[in-house]
């Protein structure tokens, strides 16, 4: 489940065109969601967004990597990712008045690309958030990214967020990731 | 009912804070008083840790997630690391998990399968029934002094369930698990005994840790519906609540034996809302499983929210994900582990009736991921309200001025209401909360806090 690139994907070189649209991609995506521009942050997703980020439990080594395939803390369309958007152009997102100060920091980036022309992204990420009067949250992890051109600009069609935390340190997830 | 001795304080030195300050002050049901110090006080953690905790009935696990022989979970209880598991007659057993040569913790995965525990540090190794069956070079101790049979893994000494629910106590003298929860029964069956093969886990809990004290969350949980309006004030902006502010006070709190609690509410008047919103194929099940006093309330009430004392709750709920979706149902357990005085552990379990379709299942896991839990839009709030209550409430000038509790405290009890305990009509309160914080405060000051007045 861990394999986001499927058999008929082969990799892209990182000195290639299209390696590097993916990458420079991902860090526009960044720095929208580390300024709040989470309007324009939606215009990236495709209507037909996977966006998940599955459970995982501390597991011994011949059970795998303790990922839950069907349950999460998230799961989303696009739908629902446009809800928490809206919400949080409320003045009512109460766990992100003030907003939480995030960066994401992207590294690793692979890229493949299958016979259909989706181009298959993984990549470490850490996310750090500050908050008033609680220590600063760490989340540690890797994406696994699948991104497609629609209408001529990459969108993003799934995201599976696999964060090293089995308990998590912080008190809730009201940022994207 | 357990008839032990009848419950008496402690002496005085077992009835003040260091301070000197009387334990019966810190909570007064009468005058609607709750003093900050129960949140966040090192000395009251202490207390509530031997008084309350190593004392009651915990929640451990669910039954469906160690359903075959050999399968354990690891869990904490009272604060002690403890391993569940089931053994190969199929008895669910708990034992501390920690070896009796150096003390090493022997199981340490979340959860498994395992045919015997054997300890990392030397080898000693037990059975899933906690008897330890060998030693590393036994030939080197005196037979007369390595008794074996006294050298079994130190059991959980009460472990029962009910519907599907796991607790276990340190207290021998704790009565059985179905004295404790006494008439609340009549309400826990309405969610987890309504549909004939019951409740099991979707997926794994999930865990998180807060910096909160666990009465914050459990008094939530205790049955407070008048925090929507302005904790989850978006969901009115997004059209997600109805307008008016007062559509959840329509139902009744319930004050049940023993401080267990609860709210019920009812949903829109649409039969989508009867029987929770269920699949109309489970409400067959619902009939036949529900007494008739129990079948008017899961037909009226689509919502409830309350707390097995002390810090296990539920919530079963008929929501939107999002604006375009259809209210779905979904139940949800949450257990408060304190792990500090201004820390708690939260586990959020996802339940779902066996027999439901997948279709439903799914519809049910997505509307609860989105809506609660860590990055649920509505709980995402609460959290924040409770660490910084949590916070505040740490101030020494702060603690100089008590916290009112007295929301609905001059309602009489609605005697037509159809289930037991006291029930009061208006679901918007504070009388829940008190009935937990009074509980509290008993088991904090009597000997035998279990035996009902």
């Amino acid at each position: 489940m861990n394999a986001a690139v499927d058999s008929t994907a082969s990799p892209l070189a990182m000195n290639s065109a299209a390696y590097a649209e993916v990458t420079e991609w991902l860090y526009r995506e960044a720095q929208l969601l580390d300024r709040g521009d989470f309007g324009a942050w939606l215009a990236l997703i495709s209507k037909k967004i996977v966006y998940e980020m599955p459970t995982r439990t501390a597991v011994l080594p011949k059970q795998g990597s303790g990922f839950h395939d069907e349950f999460g803390l998230f799961a989303d369309n696009y739908s629902s990712l446009t809800t928490r958007v809206k919400r949080l152009q409320t003045d009512q997102a109460w766990a992100e008045q003030p907003r939480s100060r995030t960066r994401h920091y992207v590294s690793n980036v692979l890229v493949d690309r299958d016979a259909e022309g989706n181009l298959h992204a993984t990549s470490s990420i850490l996310v750090t958030r500050l908050r008033p009067n609680r220590p600063v949250d760490l989340f540690p992890g890797e994406r696994l990214d699948v991104l497609r051109k629609e209408d001529g600009s990459l969108k993003l069609v799934r995201r599976r967020i696999l964060l090293d935390e089995t308990v998590l340190e912080s008190h809730n997830l009201s940022v994207l990731f | 009912m357990q008839t032990t001795p009848s419950a008496q304080p402690q002496g005085a030195s077992g009835t003040r804070l260091r301070d000197s300050t009387r334990l019966q002050d810190l909570v007064s049901e009468e005058r609607a008083h709750i003093s900050r110090r129960v949140y966040v006080d090192p000395e009251i953690y202490e207390l509530e840790q031997e008084q309350l905790f190593r004392r009651a009935w915990l929640f451990l696990a669910h039954e469906s997630e160690i359903p075959a022989s050999g399968d354990y979970v690891t869990r904490s209880l009272a604060g002690e690391p403890v391993v569940v598991v089931r053994g190969d007659d199929d008895v669910v057993r708990g034992f501390l998990n920690s070896c009796r040569h150096r003390g090493m913790a022997l199981c340490r995965a979340d959860k498994g399968r395992m045919s015997t525990m054997r300890c990392p540090y030397h080898g000693w190794t037990y059975s899933k029934a906690g008897k330890l069956l060998s030693v590393f070079a036994p030939n080197l101790y005196d037979s007369a002094q390595l008794r074996k049979e006294e050298l079994g893994l130190i059991p959980v000494p009460r472990l029962q369930s009910y519907k599907g629910l796991i607790f276990g106590s340190w207290n021998p003298e704790v009565p059985e698990l179905a004295d404790y929860l006494g008439n609340m029964r009549f309400y826990l069956d309405l969610y987890l005994g309504r549909t004939d093969a019951g409740t099991e886990v979707v997926g794994t809990p999930q865990v998180w840790d807060v910096n909160t004290n666990w009465k914050f969350p459990t008094d939530n949980f205790t049955g407070d519906n008048f925090h929507l309006y302005s904790t989850h004030g978006f969901a009115v902006e997004l059209g997600m609540l109805p307008p008016d502010p007062m559509s959840l006070s329509y139902g009744h709190l319930i004050r049940a034996e023993g401080g267990h609690v609860l709210h019920v509410v009812p949903g829109p008047p649409d039969p989508m809302f009867e029987y929770f919103g269920l699949p109309k194929e489970l409400v067959p099940h619902l009939q036949r499983n529900l007494s008739a006093g129990q079948l008017e309330l899961a037909k009226r009430y689509a919502f409830s929210v309350g707390t097995v004392f002390p810090n296990l709750s539920f919530m079963q709920v008929m929501i939107q994900g999002d604006p375009e979706s259809p209210p779905t149902p979904f139940l949800s357990l949450r257990y408060w582990e304190p792990t500090g005085p201004t820390k708690t552990r939260v586990w959020s379990y996802l339940l779902i009736d066996k027999e439901a379709s997948p279709e439903y299942r799914k519809a049910s896991y997505e509307t609860y991921v989105r809506t609660f839990g860590p990055s649920g839009i509505y709980e995402q709030d609460d959290l924040e309200n409770w660490e910084e209550c949590t916070r505040v409430n740490q101030g020494k000038i702060a603690q100089r001025y008590g916290l009112h509790h007295g929301m609905g405290f001059h309602l009489e009890p609605d005697r037509s209401f159809p289930g037991p305990g006291d029930a009061w009509s208006g679901s918007y309160g504070e009388r829940t909360q008190l009935a937990f914080y009074g509980e509290w405060q008993r088991w904090l000051l009597h000997n035998a806090p279990w035996v009902r007045r």
